[in-house]
């Protein structure tokens, strides 16, 4: 197998790390909380649009899918952070992430009694592949990084530039501050939590777009690869996050690609994040935190 | 018997709590056994729960103690699981299936798990929060990868562990339960004695400890060299209680298991952990057996379900007050109501509601104070009149 | 004192509390004890994953199985008495499995089908040999389940899979750049792989390729390492293969043929919204079971199951299950007066084993004149089925 088919291998699969791990650094940088449900909600994500799909075929109908994923998504993750972890604003943060943690096994039981656990395969419309010269590359990746690299650029100019962004900044460097100097910290930490399911949504549609295989467990592993892609990047850092999926992508690719290292993947790929995490302990990309007494 | 008396209130008692419990338990457990032995599904959940003791009580020192979040606690058993195993059945071909060869595979795999632990500790020294917790959960799995694709330790099959005497098997929940009490005794003396309040001053403020001589370095590796030693200890119970050893068990689910027996515990208190541990495992293996076929996914909805509650419960701060009207400790003083003698004082106690003369203080603040007239505002320009 | 006397209270209702729990739960027993002593039905176990990942194996055993008991119990039972079927949930983890047999044990279990997956199955071998507990499996298929001489399997072994499909191989295929797709993780994969590898005649080369995890993102890279193949086996389940079928169809040869073990079966019935006619390959698998068959025992199976269930648990573990209980009722009829309802495990264990390993012929859905050898092995044909002809 030549470099540049375990290239364009590893850009599939990392442009999905990517989506997610867009979704996990924001939530992470702004409320300050590791969403262990994140990798879940792409999952209800996938079920909306196989219902969706599953009621209609066509095109538009697709499209359609899509918004209503957005919606359930959005939605999803404002009630889940209204219900389970604006009580806990103030409390220990592991208790917010016990809380994040039994949000997960709720919504995977829940479609686990709702959908069974048999594979599903969703009716999305099969893009195909472009070719140049001998490579194909899925017309699904090209979507996908160019998806992500706009909302990536999206981001960064609303947080930089936007009233509503600028106060999300401001919330994630101090709260208690932002909070005296007028900002609404609960209805900014809700509209990040609604951006990141969005982002969830899109990434189980990317995800499905790739491979349109779903089960109830089809965002918990992804969840994980996605959250330690953002902390080879530099958790809370947005190019970070786009940069630690592509080098994740690729690893797994390159894993993949030798027979005899290929059962090791993982390992690989957690004692490669530990390394780069001893060299630079913030991620390649984060900022370094200064610790005031 | 005013000496006996003197001698029973200097002793701290509450220090003793968690032993009382589990030496009860043990003696509940041989008095119900003293005849022909244990029923089977009793003896395994008692080993069960045993373990689980054993876990929780080991994270504690790391998560309730030391404050890190550990996700890799699953990866230093699986190390104890595979290796004490291993070095149980090459063993027993010398020194057969009892007592000895069982407490020197508990001694290396424990020492094994240690070494793993110190060697997750380096990283903890760089490292922060999240950035940790991380690279602990990265262990875990790099550590369930590797045995799980090693031919020596019966790769995907899993590992077929040492099948004790039976007499031994039968007996195992008195050692089991014996382990639980050293791994209490090690715990709570360490974090009773100078090690502890250092690993708790770097919990509350690491910049202050070390300003203020403590050795972060070395009370950090001691924090995660002893937690790791007992999950590998737990790890040695485990390959001895089941036959076989598979390493997809290992994994961060179980990690979070353990998490969250600690934390619904509360965090640093050592007898809560122990109760939830217990409580936990037990409902967990009663509702496996009670709801089989299709109610088996319900309980997996009920239990995330009160997880979440328990969690948002007891620790949301806006719940606070309620809390502590409706707590144990807020009925056990409703039961016990001390009932104060208005006449014994002491100079200074600063108890208004004690004092015999009852000044109604209600009564003094209707009083109406009438603004006179003449007083004069203050002036806003400076000119005195 | 009050604070003291306190603690001594709170200290005695800690002791009390756990007392009662104790004394409640627990009993004095003895180990050689009959528990079956009481029984006024037979009682048969099993141990399955009915929640997670493995679900829809363990609930197409507990349906068939179930359906089978019904069907027995209607028609009278087994010499008059009526068979009692339970199964518990391990969601497929071993450790889980102590509890259940316990408790299935202390129950009155007299009879066992043992566990539906491998790992389980290795805890339940063991915890049954030291009771005499006979157990006949419907899909436990690693060799090393049927260890001891309580334990048969209705299933074709891990290895005789990779035996026979690489004699397959060497005798049929003209190929001689041979791929395949394992899971790497999996017990029944890498069973059947390194068997296969083994046997496969050293003028065929292998091209390896191997994934992991329950959900997999992209075959790509799988894709572009066997796309060259004109011929690739896959000792894997239906569900991951299918998925790589849909993802590969542009790229390997339409010529090429898939060739895989009974975890194919269903992959044409058992993943929704998958239509195989999609894929331009042949494919074929080697099995005990079809569930597209047309006739025989295996359609009556099918249209039985399909009405009272649905398809979607529609696969071989299911058929391998309903002939596990059929074949224990033939075995007991068979056994005449040596086996009675308040028979003890051990005694029932006995006799089964010397019928199972004695020449005992069976015939049912998943096979005609099926035997067993003494150690637990099954003899049966397996049949190559095509589940699609490749597209002209």
């Amino acid at each position: 197998m030549d470099i540049l088919s375990i290239l364009i291998n590893g850009l599939n699969v990392g442009v999905i790390y990517a989506m997610i791990a867009l979704g996990y650094t924001m939530v992470y940088g702004i409320a300050k909380m590791l969403n262990f449900a994140h990798g879940d909600i792409i999952m209800v994500g996938g079920y909306a649009i196989y219902v969706f799909c599953a009621m209609s075929g066509s095109l538009p109908m697709f499209f359609g899918a899509i918004l209503i994923s957005v919606v359930v998504c959005t939605l999803l993750g404002i009630t889940v952070e209204k219900v389970a972890y604006r009580p806990l604003r103030g409390a220990s943060p592991l208790a917010v992430l016990i809380t994040a943690i039994g949000v997960s096994y709720l919504l995977q039981s829940l479609a686990q009694i709702i959908f069974k656990s048999a594979p599903k395969r969703v009716a999305v419309p099969d893009l195909g592949k472009i070719m140049i010269g001998e490579l194909g590359i899925k017309v699904s990746t090209l979507i996908t990084l160019a998806v992500s690299v706009a909302v990536m650029i999206a981001l960064s100019c609303f947080i930089r530039y936007n009233k509503i962004g600028r106060a999300m900044l401001a919330v994630s460097e101090d709260r208690g501050a932002a909070e005296l100097m007028g900002v609404n910290v609960n209805k900014i930490i809700t509209i990040t939590f609604a951006i990141g399911s969005a982002l969830a949504a899109l990434a189980g549609l990317f995800y499905l777009l790739q491979s349109p295989y779903m089960t109830t467990t089809f965002g918990a592993m992804p969840g994980i690869k996605a959250f330690t892609a953002a902390v080879i990047g530099g958790i809370g850092s947005i190019p970070g996050a786009m940069v630690g999926s592509i080098v994740l992508g690729i690893i797994e690719a390159v894993c993949d690609a030798i027979p005899a290292v290929a059962p090791y993947k993982d390992a690989v790929e957690f004692s490669i994040l530990i390394v780069i995490l001893l060299v630079r302990p913030t991620g390649l990309l984060g900022k370094k935190r200064r610790e005031k007494v | 018997m005013k000496n006996i008396g003197l001698a029973l209130k200097k002793i701290k008692w509450k220090h003793y709590v968690n032993y009382v419990i589990v030496l009860a338990a043990l003696i509940v457990l041989l008095i119900a056994g003293a005849s022909g032995g244990l029923k089977a599904s009793t003896n395994e959940l008692v080993l069960k729960i045993a373990i689980s003791i054993v876990l929780a009580v080991s994270l504690s020192i790391v998560v309730g103690f030391l404050g890190e979040l550990s996700l890799g606690h699953a990866g230093f058993m699986c190390v104890g699981a595979y290796i004490g195993g291993k070095v149980a059945v090459v063993i027993s071909e010398k020194l057969g299936g009892g007592i000895v060869t069982f407490l020197i595979s508990l001694i290396v795999g424990g020492l094994c798990a240690a070494v793993c632990g110190f060697v997750i500790g380096l990283p903890a020294l760089r490292l922060r929060g999240d950035y940790l917790a991380i690279v602990t959960l990265a262990f875990g799995e790099i550590v369930k990868v590797i045995f799980q694709q090693s031919k020596a330790f019966g790769a995907n099959l899993g590992f077929d562990t040492l099948r004790y005497d039976k007499s031994f098997r039968q007996n195992f929940y008195i050692i089991a339960l014996i382990l639980v009490l050293v791994t209490l005794a090690v715990t709570q003396n360490m974090i009773r004695s100078k090690h502890g309040r250092a690993i708790t001053a770097i919990r509350d403020n690491e910049i202050a400890a070390r300003a203020s001589g403590v050795d972060v370095t070395k009370y950090k590796l001691i924090a995660f060299v002893v937690s790791a030693f007992f999950a590998g200890i737990a790890g040695v119970m485990f390959a001895c209680t089941f036959s076989t050893v598979q390493a997809p068990k290992f994994g961060y689910n179980y990690s979070i298991e353990i998490l969250v027996m600690v934390v619904l515990g509360g965090m640093g208190n050592i007898t809560g952990t122990i109760l939830s541990a217990s409580l936990i495992t037990f409902l967990n293996v009663k509702l496996s057996t009670v709801l089989t076929g299709d109610l088996a996914v319900v309980k997996d909805l009920v239990y995330a379900l009160i997880l979440v509650l328990i969690v948002i419960y007891t620790n949301a701060p806006a719940f606070k007050t309620f809390r502590e009207k409706h707590n144990l400790k807020a009925f056990t003083l409703r039961i016990f109501k001390p009932k104060k003698d208005p006449s014994r004082i002491r100079d200074d106690e600063a108890k208004w509601s004690n004092i015999p003369t009852k000044i109604n203080m209600d009564e003094l603040l209707t009083v109406d104070l009438k603004v006179q007239e003449s007083v004069q505002s203050p002036d806003k320009g400076g000119k005195n009149k | 004192m009050k604070n003291l006397a306190k603690k001594i209270i709170s200290a005695v209702m800690a002791i009390t509390m756990i007392a009662v729990a104790c004394v409640a739960f627990s009993s004095c027993s003895d180990a050689k004890k009959n528990y079956a002593a009481n029984n006024t039905e037979f009682y048969i176990g099993a141990s399955g994953p009915l929640t997670g990942g493995a679900a829809v194996y363990g609930m197409a055993v507990k349906n068939s199985a179930e359906m089978a008991v019904e069907e027995i119990n209607a028609a009278g039972g087994i010499n008059g008495v009526k068979i009692k079927f339970v199964m518990m949930d391990d969601k497929h983890d071993a450790s889980n499995v102590s509890t259940n047999y316990a408790t299935m044990y202390e129950a009155g279990m007299q009879i066992s089908l043992g566990c539906v997956t491998t790992a389980p199955c290795k805890e339940w071998k063991t915890l049954s040999y030291e009771d005499g507990l006979f157990f006949i499996t419907p899909s436990a298929s690693a060799d090393i389940v049927v260890e001891y001489d309580n334990a048969f399997q209705m299933c074709f072994a891990d290895e005789n899979q990779g035996t026979t499909a690489a004699n397959y191989v060497n005798e049929n295929v003209s190929e001689t750049k041979i791929g395949v797709l394992y899971k790497s993780d999996d017990a029944y994969s890498t069973g059947i792989f390194n068997k296969f590898k083994s046997t496969l005649s050293s003028s065929k080369t292998l091209v390896e390729a191997s994934f992991s995890g329950e959900t997999v993102a992209s075959f790509a890279t799988q894709i572009s390492q066997l796309k060259d193949c004109k011929f690739i086996f896959m000792p894997i389940y239906y569900g991951p293969a299918a998925q790589f079928m849909d993802e590969a169809k542009n790229d390997v040869a339409p010529d090429a043929i898939y060739y895989g073990c009974d975890g194919l079966d269903g992959i044409d019935t058992s993943v929704e919204g998958f239509d195989i006619s999609t894929i331009p390959q042949e494919v074929s698998y080697l099995s005990h079971f079809n569930s597209q068959a047309t006739d025989g025992a295996a359609k009556t199976f099918i249209d039985k199951y399909v009405s009272k269930y649905g398809k979607e648990t529609l696969n071989q573990f299911g058929a391998s299950a309903y002939d596990c209980i059929y074949a224990i009722k033939a075995a007991i009829e068979a056994a005449g007066n040596k086996i009675g309802v308040t028979s003890s495990p051990s005694e029932i264990g006995d006799v089964l084993k010397g019928i199972f390993g004695g020449g005992f012929t069976f015939s049912g859905v998943t096979g005609d004149s099926i035997t067993w050898n003494k150690n637990g092995f099954v003899n049966k044909s397996a049949i190559k089925y095509i589940v699609k002809e490749k597209n002209s």
